[in-house]
């Protein structure tokens, strides 16, 4: 291997591996807001992906539907929960929050021909019809169970990941997609050419970390989230609601999954299924970090990245092999930092 | 006495359309990969199972389609239900390699004929008492390989470069083609892996090139196999690509795009059915399958794989008037006579090929059955 | 006095085991299959009830283990002709020479680190599966022999099912015996009550091991029964999603029960059977609804049963806890305790550090044999602090402690509890799902010996005896005799401290270490307590005390040590310590 192999492999790490971080990141922010170990995190960012491909190709993606259906039936559950409660004053913004605005993106895609679009507005509309799917799916299946145990929420996360799994073939078919490239410049570094769109998703990447970081540190909401997070019961004592924290949380993990999709897939084939093992990967990136802290998850999802890159050109049939037998040494080293607190 | 004749002649009819219809329905079990990883090649095949003909030789045909999830305790679980609570006269399945040798335990204790639609030669080779009852539509990896070398030779390569899916496909592929490629005196000089939902296979990409191989073969299918192939383009790949007929289809040309130009890969003949010879007699029936497919589901949707379900609706067409005459649909003996019926399939041109069945050979294809094809602006044309 | 009805549990259990005894003769063939594939799934699943659901440890990984059982099989049967009866103690022997080195490298894992570790082996396994090409690759080993009993080849379903129903039978009596136990005591404890348990004597790494092995084990004999039925494998079915769905089973079913395991098993597979047999007629043939509507069903199951679908089911067969009746057995033996009034225990300038608070500082003091010594001090003194370092749950961060003569204070909490040093805790740390008895006799975990083998097979009955009648005689000592088979969780705070003291005791200590055992107790209860203090301080025990109440601790105590602030602010005789002026002015009260 000589320098320039060992350049590109790099590059094609951290390219990787920025996505994974960014993965590692909504998950760490999703687990330590709601406890959920967020396994459909994967499925976001082939939604993403899959839903923009379609709308360059002139189709209808299926999401939409799922977002309607899913508008549907919290719009039934939140209406009959105020008509039992004698409020009927809240329905009207119930229907419209969760029925209306659903209808009126179907209409919009419906109307324009998403596929005439410039590029920018294409991928807002992938983006808005995917991420309410984040806290809809919160308000469906872990609301109601919100204080069952970690183990409890990881099966229902695996569910969940079924059945989005079963909705992508639906929505997307067995084949997968790319999309087009947001830039067609190559920069000529030495020998070798650097694409710009990789630049890009390294550049985006680094851009969504700190934008998370100062909606952290100086948003009223930021400070809310990392309130719940570090004692659910205090913050609800402070007027902080664990389902609007939890929608929130679930709302920007969507939106970072989505984004993601967005970002890699014009330089990889997307599938239906991808999304699974790329969500694992970030897995690896976030408990590497402990699942606490989102420097060391990110640090922990470049490590991935470069190991695959580097351990696919050493030895491609044990690739996965290498990857993860060589996450175990630093699960020990990492384990025998943290002191662990026993019970939650 | 007129009115008696027309009585006897009615009451004629009368008996024997009464013994054609007395005859149970002929049950035939499918189980597919309809999902999972190899669903891109089972949904076509359980797409076409839709336009088979509902009735043969008088009988109704019941399909009975069960998805297997590209899992092989799965494909089992469906062999063992279809045989013993659907009572099917045959099995067709699976889509892959390793759920097909699994079934054929299964197929074998009880006595019903296997039609597999995988590619290993493993499924029918060496013959033996248990895979007396298992035939395959599918070509034989070697049979493919053979043509790509053969193709090498023609060409004057050398060095070939090796990377295929890290699964059974990709294997058997490389076991094939490892083989007659050394008998033929091409030096393979790289052996990579990877996965089917890899996001980038950079490094196998670099390792490849850093070896200079006159060719690479890439042993994928589906959309996947477009991965390799574009990475090797961009890093600046000037040889020549070969893929195999798992990307038989026009979605892994509408992925590949420009990046697939001038690359050989063997195919059934159905893929490039329009340019056939008129002579070839494979051509009517691969237009015919290509025509119905598509036009039930749209233009440029048909794929190959589809057609290994056609061949073996074909097959099946052919076979089962001669087990008819033997016994009833639903016995042991039907089962035991379709399968006789079946290995003595002669002649029979199905999508892919003119099949010519015999005690060691359940395949029965030769030369006819496979094509060499180029991807020249996009489309696939046939090479001379 | 009337007939004692058959308890509801076991004449459930025998129709059940009935119903299976009959089953291959009534059921058609494809019932049976699917019964042998839950058995299957249901063995892997009681792995994961003993390591998930009882002792807290999340594994995805357990496919790979049932993927060791089913090539070690396939390919010493197909590649070297072994008999299929002898691969099987060759196959779990090569797992659990797997599980023992995968696990004394992952359960050194804490928290979510564990689960994981095993995604990460369970994932290099399956890719090792598919690359050796000895092992067939990818396309996997075909041809392997069915097993054979004397003349009757088990090729069919139908007889396949006796052997996979009686062993997943003899491996729930197993797992049920083993949990009934000392050593099953101790894997109980696992989950929520480690930092106790290892203050009681128990080594809670090996306990991880054996719960760990012991699953792996079931894996992998799950995956030779596997690999005789289908007679081939490959390595799809030992992926990561494989590994998911077990732990998906166990969990629906109810991962903390062992009949959970089961019907966790039964229901998925029964119900992505009708699935595939109703959804296309309801749905149409044209798209794959299958997953979508199992996921979808089961976000409903989970939302509606959160442990689990067994205990929703219990709720249904009420039934009173069980207790065997107390059988009459020899007593224990006791620990000779040091002379009266020699130094058992010795702190010399304790140190304990939070960061920048000092909880310790430079402490020092020490407890004889046959004395009570209160250690009093305002709330946030450090006293709990300096229990902690002393028994070893907290080390200290630097000073020296002495027990009976050793230096202790590197050792670890068992250690310190085998020297005969036993103690409670300022917040009561009981198992609540446990009944008391059960609870108590956790302290006597170290005066038995029988090993995890032995509970599994019931050949521990004669110890256990021995220690569940010493528990017995701890809790009437302490005065809790009518709540002996209660559960523990359910008695009130007063009540649950005096169950700790038990614990302590049944360890047979020679110091006493008593984090405020009087609170939340009415004054007879507190009298009586003094009382069996003053009887144990007469039998020669030290007793070290920590306590708010200032009649009670005077009135008990034989030397006072006061602490403000993480230091020694006076020490000496109850008297003088009344009358000290400082220690009024910082915790008694001073006079203004």
């Amino acid at each position: 291997m000589d320098l320039q192999i060992a350049l590109l492999l790099g590059q094609d790490g951290i390219t990787n591996g920025a996505i994974y971080a960014l993965l590692a990141l909504a998950l760490v922010l999703v687990f330590a807001v709601t406890r959920v170990i967020f396994i459909p995190q994967g499925e976001f960012v082939a939604f993403g992906a899959l839903t923009l491909a379609g709308l360059q190709a002139g189709r209808l993606p299926g999401t939409i539907w799922l977002l309607l259906a899913l508008g549907v039936v919290i719009s039934v559950i939140e209406a009959s929960r105020a008509v039992r409660e004698r409020q009927f004053r809240r329905i009207p913004m119930i229907l419209l929050v969760n029925c209306g605005v659903p209808l009126l993106l179907a209409g919009a895609l419906f109307a324009l021909s998403p596929a005439a679009l410039p590029l920018p507005l294409q991928v807002l509309l992938a983006l808005l019809v995917v991420v309410p799917l984040g806290p809809m799916i919160y308000r469906l299946a872990y609301q109601p169970i919100a204080e069952a145990s970690v183990l409890a929420l990881l099966i229902v996360s695996v569910a969940v990941h079924v059945t989005l799994i079963g909705l992508g073939l639906l929505f997307f078919g067995a084949e997968g997609s790319r999309t087009k490239s947001f830039t067609d410049v190559s920069f000529a570094v030495g020998d070798t050419l650097l694409q710009g769109q990789t630049v890009l998703v390294v550049v985006a990447s680094l851009v969504l970390i700190v934008a998370l970081y100062f909606f952290f540190e100086r948003t009223i909401y930021g400070k809310a989230l990392r309130a719940t997070a570090m004692n659910r019961t205090g913050a609800r004592l402070m007027g902080i609601s664990g389902s609007l924290a939890g929608m929130l949380s679930f709302t920007l993990a969507a939106a970072i999954g989505a984004f993601s999709g967005i970002l890699i897939s014009p330089i990889t084939t997307i599938y239906y299924d991808s999304g699974f093992l790329i969500g694992l990967k970030g897995f690896v990136g976030a408990i590497i970090g402990g699942l606490a802290s989102y420097p060391v998850a990110a640090a922990g999802a470049i490590l991935v990245g470069l190991l695959e890159a580097f351990s696919s050109f050493w030895a491609s049939a044990f690739k996965e092999v290498i990857v993860f037998t060589s996450i175990i040494p630093v699960l020990v080293w990492r384990s025998l930092k943290t002191r662990h607190v026993e019970e939650e | 006495m007129k009115i008696n004749n027309s009585l006897v002649g009615l009451l004629a009819l009368a008996v024997t359309g009464f013994a054609s219809t007395a005859t149970a329905d002929i049950n035939v079990g499918v189980t597919l990969s309809a999902t999972g990883p190899a669903a891109s090649l089972g949904i076509p095949e359980k797409n076409t199972f839709a336009l088979m003909p509902t009735t043969i030789a008088g009988q109704k045909i019941n399909y009975i389609l069960l998805d297997d999830a590209s899992d092989t305790t799965t494909a089992v679980k469906n062999t063992r239900k279809l045989i013993a609570e659907d009572k099917v006269d045959v099995i067709i399945g699976s889509t892959i390699t390793p759920n097909s040798l699994a079934m054929i335990d299964v197929v074998a204790e009880a006595g019903t004929p296997m039609i597999a639609m995988a590619a290993s030669a493993r499924i029918i080779d060496p013959m033996d008492g248990k895979r007396a009852w298992v035939y395959k539509t599918p070509q034989n990896d070697a049979q493919m390989a053979t043509a790509i070398v053969e193709h090498m030779n023609n060409t004057n390569i050398k060095t070939v470069a090796y990377i295929g899916f890290a699964d059974a496909y990709g294997e058997g592929w490389w076991n094939e083609f490892a083989k007659i490629a050394e008998a033929r005196n091409i030096k393979i000089v790289g052996n990579e892996r990877f996965n089917r939902s890899d996001t980038s296979v950079t490094g196998q990409a670099l390792k490849i090139l850093a070896a200079k191989p006159d060719a690479v073969l890439i042993g994928a299918a589906g959309t996947p196999a477009a991965l390799p192939q574009k990475s090797l383009k961009e890093k600046g790949y000037k040889g020549v690509m070969y893929q195999t007929h798992g990307v038989a289809n026009a979605d892994f040309l509408r992925i590949c795009g420009k990046d697939c130009e001038g690359t050989f890969l063997p195919a059934g003949p159905v893929l490039v059915a329009v340019q056939l010879p008129d002579s070839n007699p494979v051509k009517d029936v691969a237009l015919d399958y290509v025509n119905k497919y598509e036009g039930a589901y749209g233009k440029g949707s048909v794929s190959t794989f589809g057609a290994h379900a056609w061949d073996a609706g074909k097959l099946l067409a052919n076979a089962i008037p001669a087990a008819l005459k033997e016994a009833q649909p639903g016995t042991p003996e039907f089962r035991k006579a379709l399968r006789d019926s079946l290995e003595a399939t002669t002649n029979l041109t199905g999508a892919h090929g003119v099949f010519n069945m015999s005690a060691q050979d359940h395949l029965g294809f030769d030369q006819r059955s496979r094509v060499m094809v180029e991807i020249v602006d996009g489309n696939w044309l046939l090479v001379k | 006095m009337s007939r004692s009805a058959i308890p509801q549990a076991t004449l459930l259990l025998s129709l059940f085991i009935a119903a299976l005894l009959v089953a291959p003769l009534l059921l058609p063939e494809f019932y049976l299959t699917l019964l042998n594939y839950i058995g299957l799934y249901a063995i892997v699943a009681l792995g994961l009830v003993l390591l998930t659901g009882v002792g807290g440890l999340t594994s995805f990984g357990q496919a790979a283990f049932v993927g060791l059982g089913a090539y070690t099989t396939a390919y010493l049967t197909t590649v070297h002709d072994v008999s299929p009866w002898l691969t099987l103690p060759a196959g779990l022997l090569v797992t659990a020479l797997v599980a023992l080195s995968l696990g004394l490298v992952t359960l050194r894992l804490s928290g979510h680190f564990l689960p994981l570790g095993t995604i990460a082996w369970g994932i290099a396994l399956y890719y090792l599966f598919g690359n050796l090409a000895a092992l067939g690759g990818h396309t996997g080993i075909s041809g392997i022999p069915p097993l054979q009993f004397f003349d009757l080849e088990l090729r069919s379903g139908r007889e396949f099912f006796y052997l996979i129903w009686a062993v997943l039978l003899t491996i729930i009596l197993a797992t049920r015996n083993l949990l009934d136990s000392r050593e099953g005591r101790a894997i109980r404890a696992l989950k929520g009550g480690a930092v106790m348990a290892e203050a009681m004597g128990v080594n809670t790494p090996r306990s991880k091991l054996v719960i760990f092995t012991v699953a792996a084990l079931y894996a992998g004999m799950s995956g030779w029964l596997y690999a005789h039925l289908q007679r081939f494998v490959n390595p799809t079915p030992f992926s990561l999603s494989q590994g998911i769905e077990y732990l998906f089973m166990a969990v629906v079913g109810g991962v903390s029960h062992v009949w959970g395991a089961i019907l966790g098993a039964g229901l998925i597979t029964v119900l992505k059977q009708w699935l595939q047999d109703w959804l296309p007629s309801l749905l149409g043939k044209s798209g794959n609804f299958e997953m979508i509507v199992f996921g979808l069903l089961m976000i409903l199951v989970l939302q509606r049963a959160r442990d689990g679908v067994w205990p929703m089911l219990q709720r249904f067969f009420p039934q009173a806890p069980v207790h065997g009746p107390m059988i009459k057995a020899q007593a224990l033996p006791r620990r000779p305790l040091p002379e009266a009034g020699s130094v058992l225990l010795e702190v010399t300038d304790a140190c304990k550090r939070f960061g920048g608070l000092v909880a310790n500082d430079r402490m020092s003091f020490c407890v004889r044999a046959g004395e009570v010594m209160a250690l009093i001090g305002p709330n946030g003194a450090g006293k709990s602090t300096m229990f902690d370092g002393i028994s070893g749950v907290d080390p200290l961060t630097s000073g020296a402690v002495s027990f009976r003569g050793q230096r202790i204070e590197a050792l670890p909490a068992r250690a310190i509890a085998q020297r005969g040093m036993s103690r409670t805790f300022q917040h009561v740390r009981l198992l609540p799902a446990m009944s008391v008895i059960e609870n108590v006799a956790i302290g006597t975990h170290l005066r038995g010996r029988k090993s995890f083998v032995a509970a599994a097979f019931r050949s521990d009955r004669g110890e256990e005896a021995r220690l569940l009648q010493e528990a017995a005689a701890q809790i009437e000592r302490c005065g809790l005799a009518e709540h002996m088979h209660e559960l523990a969780g359910s008695l009130p705070l007063g009540k649950q401290r005096a169950v700790e003291i038990a614990r302590a005791l049944a360890s047979d200590p020679c110091l006493l270490l008593l984090d405020e055992p009087a609170a939340g107790l009415r004054y007879l209860e507190k009298q009586a307590l003094a009382e069996l203090l003053r009887r144990l301080r007469a039998e020669g025990i030290g007793i070290l005390l920590v306590e708010h109440d200032m009649d009670f601790v005077m009135g008990l105590a034989d030397r006072v040590v006061v602490m403000e602030f993480g230091q020694k602010l006076a020490a000496g005789l109850p008297d003088e310590i009344q009358r000290n002026p400082a220690v009024i002015e910082a915790y008694l009260g001073g006079l203004e």
